[in-house]
């Protein structure tokens, strides 16, 4: 659903910050050609600082993952699948024997609908801002790391030295920077096949229904939206068009916000309180 | 058509082309499980794949270092020997309540918050832990605990002392003696949460071989700090039936908890209790505070069950942050723990 | 295209979305694969054979547009009874072949009894059995899908695929285009791979109409502009023809007479010529002086680079520029550059970065193995600090042809200046210099007509170098309407009069100056740059740039309309013919002349454009046709002919000659080839581009955010390679050829995939070019493997095929190297071991030099 120049969400000129409505990406591997350009474009205007020049063999994915300098990351997956009704060469002619795929998919923070990083922050630095996104204040945030152990999506990261800033956490902003000045997000707005849509969240729920069917019926089987609204993370603002199984992309199948674990936790901290005293009182008691 | 690709490969003499070549590998893959000899890590290359997306992390493994397991240790002891101190004094062993209010006082009001800043990324901006009170964040209410737990403690620990030097007279001594019997309960009260609820901060994380045990873990914690704050009074000396009592039972409950570990595993998802130097971290630590605690003091070596016991206590922490690196950093954990 | 034009492949992916068929043609499966329908695998350098299948297809299959190749193209015309094919025999020679001068005498290919292409015979029926089109079908007889497989690697049925989606998306109403880049380009034979697609495109109806036509994709922002308003030694701005030095030229009167055509718009070569004299040399430029065209340099044979490049290894040149070019590590066989670059006295390098070009005398491969001593050195390096392109305003040209001004964003860092800066301020100083004297060696400097007005840092202003491409009227009017720049030179004395509206207002006479005729119009009477407009009207885009020639979007779209001057079809109707207004009208500007009626016939004596039928669309011909056979322009025959890569691990399976026969080997000790099948170098390299990076890597290997994705240079090898050779993804592994040796990591893949040729099987590997010596992130640079050599019509280097072996394991380093390479590559005997291949200094290459006139074709 390629756009026409200024027609396409990504270069229109509004900030949904003003009209407080709930934004999203919807990434779309299908259209998406593995550039990177939304990686350099973020880390150009964020100003994130580069995080090692290590090749790593994984495919032309020299990134590795999320992390705190790392708030883009395009995957390159090689599958021994087919896509769509594509031929691949000698290897795929016909019934399709043998076939074989190459997928791009840009990651990023999911930002959301239950946020375990948001959750966690003892200092409130992690809020959510007018737009339904999570957003780090890098000015609040002390490193304490909790947010690191509590994103569903080993997304979040504390900067280690001597990296700029470093110790303390950072993500994805979601450019709430440019948003607020009705700029569209840097990645999506240069990327050249609109494979990272920008626009409301209601919309782009809708179109990557749309799309995906469509898919679907150009022979695309294996499509899917990744956007667990049936867990207790409740969806995410940044949802993805994926091809195949989760895993494989080192999404996680069914993520939980940690917070469902704090009832049982708890209780069992209040009972060995509880036990800890009336034990010490009966031993100072009958002994 | 679709076996053009084989016919024209089917040449008798030739050398098998790349392809049909790559089929056998996979065949022999699947006979053996994996190939003799090297191979190529690739889709449909005859090495099996990593698991996921070439075997990255699927959650972040928690960056703290060494200072978070020590703090556990001690903000386990130091909240556990404000219990203590609370039941010497009602049942008036003052010089054992001083000594429990001295450990409780170092340890959990002086040495935890200093590990605890220590950990942080920039710990000149601690104080922004008080900055929010969020009931559904265990670090933030940690973070309140502690601070409670310091605030009771220390001014419980004036009183008492003053009480013990009998500084006052009369009246206001028994003032003071009411005054630090109250602080007292607040840092035993505090003390315990103190104790457990570090079980509850990496029970309710992403990390599976965390989270799959967090009914165990405050119960681990929590008897683990009592244990040891009975321990280090012993060893300074305070040898009554009370704290060999406490002692036995801690040692028992850490026995029941080692079994319970060892009955309750979840395949790959916990693997990392299991297995790797993580695994044997938590092996080491339980057996010396659980069973063989439990025997030592049942033959009457107390000093020797109290040392085993803290040693325990010590490694397990670490043993439990240990876990958490390689279980964040195993993505099938991750999948098997959702299945 | 994904990979090296991203922005670009946006409108690919629009396409396919809207149902077009993608297919994508190369040895690997690269990030344009990922997204194409089909992926055809091919051996490097197999092309021709692989479209002249098609094309044997097309015609045997009657699947071609008939009445467009009957009326628009040569297929009717009728050729010489002593023209011999290649194929009688199956020699791979084309009649008139000169084995001492190893070049053609072209005589033979020319149209029966029409010597200059005008006016020529045609039979529509094409039945006659020498017409182009029976020669064009016996030419290609032999190149059966069985062949292409042999050649090739692609399978029968896979090649079906492509050939019925091609022919599927041609006709009346449908259209196909073909886009490609070098590695079309990059081959001892590449302008005649693309002249295979221009005739599989002639046939299918595919040119002058929306949604066809050959999309060369370009290399550098403005690589098209540097070939209109050439970089090129053998053409001036326009594709004029660079006076040659043999003798036949000496003055003006035979150098037009050469050049001009009898029939067809290059009838109009002196109106071009003498006013890019006039704009040269302005006042000093009279009648009587023929203009200054004596001032010109002359040819005297091939002044390419790689020409160059031998003088200076031999000593023979003192000096250079290196501007925004890094051939210690882009130019083929990039060890040997370094080792003659330390041969000049003096090096001028500008440029934004530090690039190896600038210190390969402290820090190239050679220093560190000891072949070279920075201390014996004797180059002075002068570095120059560049200003970006987003520091100085200018144009860029894209591969459309469309110009489109650029603003400049931000100032230059401290001292770096712009190109414009630099050269302004060189000439202002030479000419000063030649003023003082008076040696006739500096007439042409004291003759340059030097008038840019410049600003208060000495920057000439850019829009008044377009002024003078676009063209004026000589005869001063200072203030007059149309006049821009006030009409006054440097020093305010009356220059220049009004704008010309375009090229066709240009004179022979000197009464019209004009800087590159097929830009003439960008900035006219109105003052207006048309290159800054922003607007776009249509979906052609008008009102956006300005597309050379005369802002005609579509060149030749005169072919949108049937012979009898209706659209098509109402799908792909563009300009037609209005029969009411007797004027051609339409979507586009109409490429044709105006009021000339679909009826229109010449007698036979006309001359310029007079002399093109109403239904002849290609007006620079001279019969005004689509050539499907060049008679005239190119160097190694007129229809294109499969010759193998001149490393080859195969012999060519459809004629007895292995290699193209005109092609420059340029024959040398440092730079030797490989016998057909050589066992010691039995795996074939083709490389390309990442898109993380760019060329020689001075935009992108010293940027961190970029650097970053792409750390290290790797070859991407197949699995069952991978299996063969015991390397692991990962690994290190040593590339070597008869150039050089290398180190890698070995990239294991399926993406790439072994080759059957013929039963035997042919491994490709592939290797990025991108790294070097300088900067954050270090890598050897592949072109130490690349042969140097010269394809015949434009001298471009055959860089996406030579032959390799591969060493598992890491590359000595220091001088441990020299020992190690000696194993696997004997130095010492011949420098030609190709049996095919000159000794050195043969004849041959020489002629090279096709850009001018009808060789226009993509180079670097
Ligand atoms: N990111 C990025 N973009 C660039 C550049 C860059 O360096 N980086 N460079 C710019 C420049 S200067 C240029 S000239 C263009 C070049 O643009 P391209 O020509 O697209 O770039 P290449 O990757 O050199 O070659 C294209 C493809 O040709 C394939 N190939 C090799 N041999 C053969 C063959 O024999 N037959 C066929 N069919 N294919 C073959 C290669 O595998 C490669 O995938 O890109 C421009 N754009
Ligand atoms: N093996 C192999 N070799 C190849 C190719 C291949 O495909 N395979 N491709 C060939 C092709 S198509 C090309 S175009 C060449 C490219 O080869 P080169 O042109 O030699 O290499 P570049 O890195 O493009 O050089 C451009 C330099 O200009 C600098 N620069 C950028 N802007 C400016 C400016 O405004 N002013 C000045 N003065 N400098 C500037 C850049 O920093 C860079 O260092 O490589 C060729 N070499
Ligand atoms: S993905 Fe992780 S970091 Fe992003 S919002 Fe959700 S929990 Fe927070
Ligand atoms: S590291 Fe910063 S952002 Fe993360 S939880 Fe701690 S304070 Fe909040
Ligand atoms: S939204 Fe902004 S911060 Fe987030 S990934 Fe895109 S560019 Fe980076
Ligand atoms: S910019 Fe768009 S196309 Fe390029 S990698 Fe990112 S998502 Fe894919
Ligand atoms: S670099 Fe410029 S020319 Fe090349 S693809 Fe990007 S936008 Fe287009
Ligand atoms: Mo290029």
């Amino acid at each position: 659903m390629i756009g026409e120049g200024i027609h396409s969400a990504n270069q229109r000129r509004h900030s949904y910050v003003q009209d407080r409505v709930e934004v999203g990406f919807f990434t779309d591997p299908s259209v998406c050609i593995g550039c990177k350009a939304c990686e350099v474009a973020c880390k150009e205007w964020n100003q994130v600082p580069d995080d090692g020049f290590t090749w790593t063999g994984n495919s032309y994915d020299n990134t590795g993952h999320l992390g705190a300098s790392t708030w883009r990351h395009v995957m390159f997956l090689e599958q021994d699948r087919q896509k769509g009704n594509q031929i691949a060469g000698t290897m795929s002619l016909g019934d399709g024997e043998d076939p074989f795929r190459w997928v791009f998919l840009s990651d990023v923070c999911k930002h959301c609908e239950e946020a375990g990083c948001l959750e966690a922050c003892p200092t409130g630095s992690i809020v959510r801002t007018e737009t339904g996104t999570v957003l780090v204040q890098d000015d609040v945030c002390n490193g304490c790391g909790y947010c690191v152990v509590s994103c569903p999506f080993g997304v979040i990261d504390r900067r280690p030295k001597p990296l700029p800033e470093s110790g303390g956490a950072f993500k994805c902003t979601f450019c709430y920077d440019r948003q607020k000045s009705g700029l569209v997000p840097a990645c999506a707005k240069v990327c050249p096949t609109e494979s990272i849509v920008f626009g409301r969240l209601d919309d782009l729920r809708a179109q990557g229904q749309k799309r995906t069917q469509q898919l679907r019926e150009a022979g695309y089987t294996d499509a899917q939206l990744y956007d667990p609204t049936d867990t207790s993370v409740r969806g995410i603002h940044a949802f993805f068009l994926i091809l195949g199984e989760p895993e494989a992309y080192g999404l996680p199948p069914r993520p939980q916000i940690p917070t469902i674990h704090l009832k049982a936790a708890w209780t069992a901290a209040f009972a060995t309180a509880i036990g800890a005293i009336v034990v010490t009182l009966c031993a100072f008691a009958f002994l | 058509m679709p076996n053009t690709a084989r016919k024209m490969r089917a040449l008798p003499g030739e050398p098998m082309s790349g392809e049909s070549r790559l089929d056998e590998l996979r065949e022999e893959a699947r006979a053996k499980g994996v190939v003799p000899g090297r191979g190529v890590d690739v889709v449909g290359g005859p090495i099996p794949r990593k698991p996921g997306y070439y075997g990255e992390p699927v959650v972040k493994p928690p960056v703290w270092t060494w200072e978070i397991p020590l703090y556990f240790f001690f903000g386990g002891i130091g909240g556990m020997s404000a219990v203590i101190a609370f039941g010497a004094i009602l049942f008036h062993h003052v010089d054992l309540a001083r000594a429990a209010m001295w450990i409780a006082v170092i340890a959990g009001a002086v040495v935890s918050p200093i590990l605890l800043i220590m950990d942080l990324g920039r710990p000149h901006l601690f104080l922004n832990m008080l900055r929010v009170f969020k009931h559904r964040s265990p670090m933030s209410m940690g973070a309140w605990i502690l601070t409670a737990f310091g605030t009771c403690a220390v001014p419980g620990l004036i009183a008492l002392e003053l009480h013990a030097h009998q500084i006052f007279p009369g009246t206001f001594d028994q003032l003071l003696r009411l005054v630090a019997g109250i602080f007292i309960f607040g840092a035993a009260i505090f003390g315990t949460l103190l104790a457990t609820y570090t079980g509850v901060l990496i029970g309710a994380t992403a990390i599976p071989a965390w989270f799959l045990h967090r009914t165990l873990l405050p119960i681990h914690f929590g008897t683990a700090g009592l244990g040891s704050a009975a321990a280090a009074l012993e060893l300074l000396g305070h040898r009554i039936a009370s704290l060999n009592a406490i002692g036995l039972f801690a040692a028992a409950v850490e026995t029941l908890l080692l079994i319970w570990l060892s009955v309750n595993k979840h395949g790959a998802a916990d693997r990392a209790i299991h297995e790797h130097r993580s695994g044997w971290l938590i092996r080491i630590g339980e057996i010396l505070n659980g069973p063989l605690a439990l025997v030592l003091r049942l033959v009457g070596l107390i000093p020797l069950a109290a040392i085993s016991f803290l040693v325990g206590a010590l490694v397990s922490r670490f043993g439990w942050i240990a876990v958490g690196k390689v279980s964040g950093c195993d993505p099938e954990a991750v999948f098997a723990s959702q299945k | 295209m994904a990979e090296a034009h991203p922005v670009g492949f946006r409108w690919v992916m629009k396409a396919k979305e809207r149902g077009a068929t993608i297919i994508h043609v190369d040895p690997r499966f690269s990030r344009t694969s990922a997204l194409a329908d089909i992926w055809v695998p091919i051996r490097a350098g197999g092309d021709i054979a692989f479209l002249g299948g098609i094309i044997r297809h097309v015609i045997e299959n009657n699947l071609f547009f008939r009445d467009y190749v009957m009326h628009f193209t040569n297929a009717s015309c009728i050729l010489r009874e002593d023209f011999r094919d290649t194929d009688e025999g199956a020699t791979g020679f084309f009649s008139g072949w000169n084995e001492k001068q190893r070049a053609y005498d072209k005589e033979s290919w020319l149209y029966e009894g029409h010597p200059d292409l005008s006016f020529p015979e045609r039979d529509l029926t094409l039945q006659h059995p020498r017409c182009v089109f029976q020669q064009l079908r016996r030419h290609y007889s032999r190149y059966t899908p069985e062949m292409v497989e042999k050649v090739c690697g692609i399978p029968p049925a896979l090649f079906h695929k492509v050939a019925d989606a091609l022919a599927r998306a041609s006709g009346p109403d449908k259209t196909a285009a073909i886009c490609y880049a070098l590695g079309w380009t990059q081959h001892s034979k590449g302008v005649q791979i693309i002249r295979t697609a221009s005739i599989l495109q002639l046939l299918l109806g595919n040119i002058g109409r929306p949604g066809g036509g050959i999309l060369a994709l370009r290399g550098h922002a403005s690589i098209q502009g540097s070939t209109d308003i050439p970089t090129l030694y053998d053409i001036l701005p326009g594709y004029l023809v660079m006076p040659k030095g043999d003798g036949t030229e000496e003055t003006l009167q035979q150098h037009l007479e050469k050049n001009t055509k009898p029939t067809g718009l290059w009838h109009n070569y002196p109106d071009y010529f003498v006013s890019i004299l006039k704009a040269y040399y302005g006042k000093s430029a009279t009648a009587e002086n023929d203009f200054g065209y004596n001032w010109v340099p002359k040819l005297t044979g091939n002044h390419s680079f790689f020409e160059y490049l031998y003088d200076m290894a031999d000593g023979k040149m003192e000096g250079m520029f290196m501007m925004g070019q890094n051939p210690a590590v882009a130019g083929a066989n990039s060890r040997f550059q370094r080792t003659s670059l330390a041969k000049l006295k003096w090096l001028v390098v500008r440029d934004m970065v530090e690039i190896e070009g600038a210190t390969f005398w402290c820090d190239s491969p050679e220093i560190k193995r000891g072949e070279l001593k920075a201390e014996e050195i004797e180059t002075e390096v002068f570095f120059f600090p560049a200003a970006g392109h987003a520091e100085k305003e200018g144009a860029f040209t894209q591969t459309q042809r469309m110009l489109q001004w650029r603003q400049k964003a931000v100032d230059p860092p401290g001292d770096s200046r712009s190109e414009g800066w630099f050269m302004h301020q060189l000439a202002l100083r030479l000419i000063a210099k030649a003023k003082q004297s008076s040696d006739p060696l500096d007439e042409p400097l004291r003759a340059l007509d030097w008038w840019y007005p410049e600003d208060e840092l000495g920057e000439p202003y850019m829009e008044s170098v377009l002024a003078e491409i676009n063209g004026w009227y000589t005869n001063p009017q200072p203030g007059a309407d149309g006049v821009v720049f006030g009409g006054i030179d440097r020093e305010g004395n009356p220059h220049h009069g009004p704008q010309v509206e375009g090229f066709a207002k240009l004179k022979a006479d000197g009464s019209t100056a004009c800087g590159g005729w097929i830009y003439s119009g960008v900035l006219g009477p109105d003052k207006i740059n048309k290159a800054n407009t922003r607007s776009s009207k249509n979906y052609l885009g008008h009102g956006w740039g300005f597309v050379w020639p005369a802002d005609r979007r579509i060149i030749y779209n005169r072919a949108s309309a049937t012979p009898t001057g209706e659209p098509w079809s109402e799908a792909k109707k563009l300009v037609w013919w209005d029969q009411g207004q007797r004027k051609w009208t339409g979507i586009d500007v109409p490429d044709f002349v105006p009021d000339k009626s679909p009826e229109y016939r010449p007698t036979g004596n006309e001359s310029g454009l007079a002399g093109i039928p109403g239904d002849a669309p290609f007006i620079l011909h001279e019969d005004g046709l689509g050539w499907l056979h060049v008679a005239k322009g190119l160097n190694d025959g007129p229809f294109p002919t499969h010759y193998e890569p001149l490393e080859s691990p195969v012999h060519n399976a459809l004629y007895s000659r292995d290699t193209n026969p005109v092609v420059n080997w340029f024959t040398r000790a440092e730079n030797r080839f490989a016998p057909p099948g050589d066992p010691r170098f039995p795996f074939v390299l083709t490389t390309y581009r990442l898109t993380e990076h760019h060329t020689a890597g001075g935009m992108s290997r010293f940027l961190s955010h970029l650097a970053e994705l792409q750390p290290e240079l790797f070859a991407e090898m197949s699995p069952e390679l991978a299996r063969e050779l015991k390397i692991e993804n990962g690994d290190y592994i040593s590339v070597i050829s008869l150039r050089g040796g290398i180190e890698a990591r070995a990239l294991v893949s399926r993406r790439m995939r072994p080759m059957q040729l013929n039963g035997k099987t042919v491994h490709q590997i592939a290797m990025p070019f991108h790294f070097g010596s300088a900067g954050p992130i270090e890598g050897d640079s592949t072109n130490d493997l690349i042969p140097i050599s010269g394809e015949p019509n434009v001298t471009i280097m055959e860089a996406k095929v030579c032959g390799v072996n591969i060493v598992p394991g890491r590359l000595p380093r220091g001088p441990a190297f020299e020992e190690w390479i000696k194993k696997y590559v004997p130095t010492g005997g011949p420098p030609n071991l190709h049996p095919e291949q000159p000794p050195p200094g043969a004849p041959g290459g020489e002629q090279a030099g096709g850009h001018g006139q009808h060789g226009k074709t993509d180079q670097q």
